[in-house]
């Protein structure tokens, strides 16, 4: 899989969507994407491409797209 | 000499106060703060700080002047900003809010020197330490006035009806209790938590009701008019909390929360554009 | 519960409120008895997701700590088991009387959360520091003061507590992010004080956040050639004896809290000590002297000498005197 693919897949899994539906996501815009939903996708994220989130970093993760860019400060690339 | 209509003076303060918040608000980054709350007691700190209160800026501890306590605490940023109107502090504390070991944390600490005269944070106890001062300045035939501003979910809190009770029968005529009307709290609207009828309650216990819109300068500075009954004096002030930002009003989101960098200028533009206060609600 | 590695890193992530709010809404789904309380403090409590699954099983008593007390008892009288959440302070100080009276004298099974525990509000301020909590709570007899150690301790401690049959005081610390200290799953039972890390010239007792901090400090402490033993504090009443009198052939013993010196763990093990003729001796480290100014969480620990760099300091001079 592409780290986009694993990407995508981790939000599939998490909140339990379907892939097409990632695209725009962003926090709060679905239920399961609640302050929990949060820290398990950033968990799952974490355990999927090994690395280790800083605090600020977490808070400001508000939405894939976002995240795409939080991901590459890890040096995950897409 | 231009004569500036004190009505007017307090309006464009309460313009400027709203810039402060919204500036130490994001100044203080990941700490957050309480903005909705100050926000909402603006017009009713303008009022009090500018033209109500028997304060001297250049004498914060002379003996006879007026008390403010503000109980709710959360409301600090309001505080803060208004004192600084009023000449109180100096910018240069203004903008030490949420410095780590400061003298203004997130929820005032009392410091005499700065005019600060109650710690705040803790609900529901500042009308308690209000009717003391009311009762011994009664006692030592002292005439300044004690003000105390709480918030509406802060009366959930069984101590402050304690001291609703004492404050009547001892006829604390120089306390008067103003309560920020705001209508919600932490968890969201005071209705859904535990609905009150605020102003049927305060009659009940004997005390002298006014009801203001909080947000309009004229209705309340007649509303802060002399008191000349026995009784003490509730002022019920109707605001909005986040008032004068379109996407904190009425929100729960912003009883405490960050101010982003983008949330900031978002604000700080709308104020600009609607000039904060208006006729009111 | 099963708990994963991802679960734990997620619970890690929420810190101890929200590890809580997670464990809760598990135990909810299997057990009907479970109802949570709060004094406005829903969301803050890590509540919400709860409150959505089952809106009529959390009660809102508005800002209203005293009567939150009782009115859990009550709601026990009749089976439920309440958890009822505030800040720390609140819960031990303002409503201190209601616990002695309710969880204490009339013993009913109620948990009480007392979130915020040491300096985790960080700018709300003093009123909302929990730093002599556990000095109010321990001299009331018959309640149970739990106090865990990281995110997945605490989904463990909520458990546990719903499962015991007894008032308790569930003791939340730290902020969201919350170091881990159990990597996995173990075993957790109240009473049992569980050995992190084994040493023989120092024994460090701690509890809830400055758990990861002491084990932070053994490490600096071993650098330089001492051998520290680091024992987890989750219980701090009843308190297990049997861990005290397994460190007294150390030189010397420590107790690190996020609270007052006066009246919490330091205390509790320096009452275990005083019964017996031969023991090293002890310092206890933790929250002393006046109110300081507020400040950040991190910046607090600084100031009351709570981080991982005083503590070893501390300790090490202490030790030099010892031995």
């Amino acid at each position: 899989m592409t780290n986009l693919e694993k990407y995508i897949n981790t939000f599939v899994e998490t909140f339990k969507i379907e892939a097409s539906e990632t695209e725009d996501l962003e926090y709060q815009a679905i239920p399961a994407w609640d302050s929990v939903g949060h820290m398990t996708l950033i968990a799952a994220l974490e355990e999927t491409f090994d690395i280790m989130m800083d605090t600020e970093d977490i808070i400001n993760f508000s939405s894939f797209e976002k995240g795409k860019e939080i991901m590459a400060k890890y040096d995950v690339e897409f | 000499m231009i004569y500036i209509d004190i009505i007017k003076k307090c309006e464009m303060a309460s313009l400027s106060m709203r810039k402060n918040i919204l500036h130490l608000a994001h100044q203080a980054g990941s700490n957050g703060s309480h903005v909705g709350p100050a926000l909402s007691i603006v017009e009713i700190m303008a009022v009090l700080y500018l033209q109500t209160i028997n304060i001297n800026p250049s004498n914060p501890t002379w003996e006879l002047r007026d008390r403010f306590l503000l109980s709710k605490g959360h409301g600090a940023l309001g505080y803060y900003v208004a004192m600084y109107e009023a000449g109180m502090i100096s910018k240069e504390d203004l903008y030490s809010y949420e410095v780590n070991g400061g003298f203004f944390p997130g929820q005032p600490s009392k410091n005499l020197s700065l005019g600060i005269e109650y710690s705040g944070g803790s609900l529901g106890m500042g009308l308690s330490y209000g009717a003391g001062i009311a009762w011994a300045a009664k006692q030592k035939n002292e005439k300044f006035k004690v003000f105390v501003l709480m918030g509406d979910g802060e009366l959930n809190e069984g101590s402050v009806w304690e001291s609703v009770m004492f404050a009547k029968h001892n006829k604390l005529s120089n306390l008067t209790a103003i309560i920020d009307k705001n209508n919600m709290q932490s968890d969201g609207s005071s209705e859904d938590i535990i609905s009150i009828d605020i102003e049927a309650l305060w009659r009940s216990f004997g005390w002298e009701v006014s009801t203001s819109d909080g947000h309009n300068v004229k209705q309340l500075t007649e509303a802060f008019k002399q008191n000349n009954t026995d009784n003490p004096k509730v002022i019920i002030a109707n605001t909005i909390k986040g008032k004068g930002i379109s996407f904190m009003e009425n929100s729960k989101d912003w009883h405490h929360n960050r101010l982003t960098d983008d949330l900031y200028q978002k604000a700080l533009k709308e104020l600009e554009k609607t000039g904060g206060a208006d006729d009111g609600i | 519960m099963e708990f994963k590695r991802t679960i734990i890193r997620t619970l890690s992530i929420l810190g101890q409120r929200g590890a809580f709010g997670y464990a809760l809404t598990e135990i909810a789904k299997i057990n009907d008895e479970i109802i949570a309380l709060t004094a406005d403090l829903c969301t803050t409590s890590g509540l919400d997701r709860f409150k959505n699954a089952y809106p009529e099983r959390v009660v809102n008593v508005g800002i209203a700590e005293q009567n939150m007390i009782g009115i859990a008892a009550g709601m026990s009288s009749l089976g439920y088991i309440p958890f009822a959440t505030t800040f720390a302070n609140f819960a031990a100080l303002r409503s201190c009387e209601q616990m002695r009276h309710f969880m204490g004298y009339m013993e009913e099974n109620i948990k009480i959360v007392g979130f915020g525990g040491g300096f985790a509000m960080g700018m709300f301020g003093i009123t909302h520091y929990g730093i002599e909590d556990i000095a109010s709570i321990r001299s009331i007899s018959n309640i149970t003061i739990l106090s865990p150690a990281d995110g997945l301790e605490t989904a463990k401690a909520t458990i546990a507590a719903s499962q015991f049959k007894g008032p308790v005081y569930l003791r939340l610390t730290g902020v969201m992010n919350h170091p881990i200290v159990y990597k996995e799953d173990y075993e957790f039972e109240i009473g049992k004080a569980i050995q992190l890390k084994d040493g023989c010239d120092i024994a460090i007792f701690s509890t809830g956040g400055m758990v990861h901090q002491s084990l932070q400090a053994a490490k600096q402490l071993e650098d330089q050639g001492i051998s520290c033993k680091v024992v987890n504090v989750h219980t701090i009443k009843p308190i297990d004896k049997v861990a005290i009198y397994k460190a007294l052939d150390t030189k010397l013993i420590v107790t690190v809290e996020e609270h007052s010196i006066i009246g919490g763990l330091g205390s509790t093990v320096a009452e275990v000590l005083s019964e017996i003729k031969e023991k090293p001796p002890q310092l206890t480290i933790g929250v002393s002297g006046e109110y300081k100014p507020a400040g950040s969480y991190e910046f607090m620990l600084e100031q009351y000498g709570l981080t991982n760099n005083h503590i070893s300091e501390k300790i090490l001079e202490k030790y030099r005197e010892a031995i």
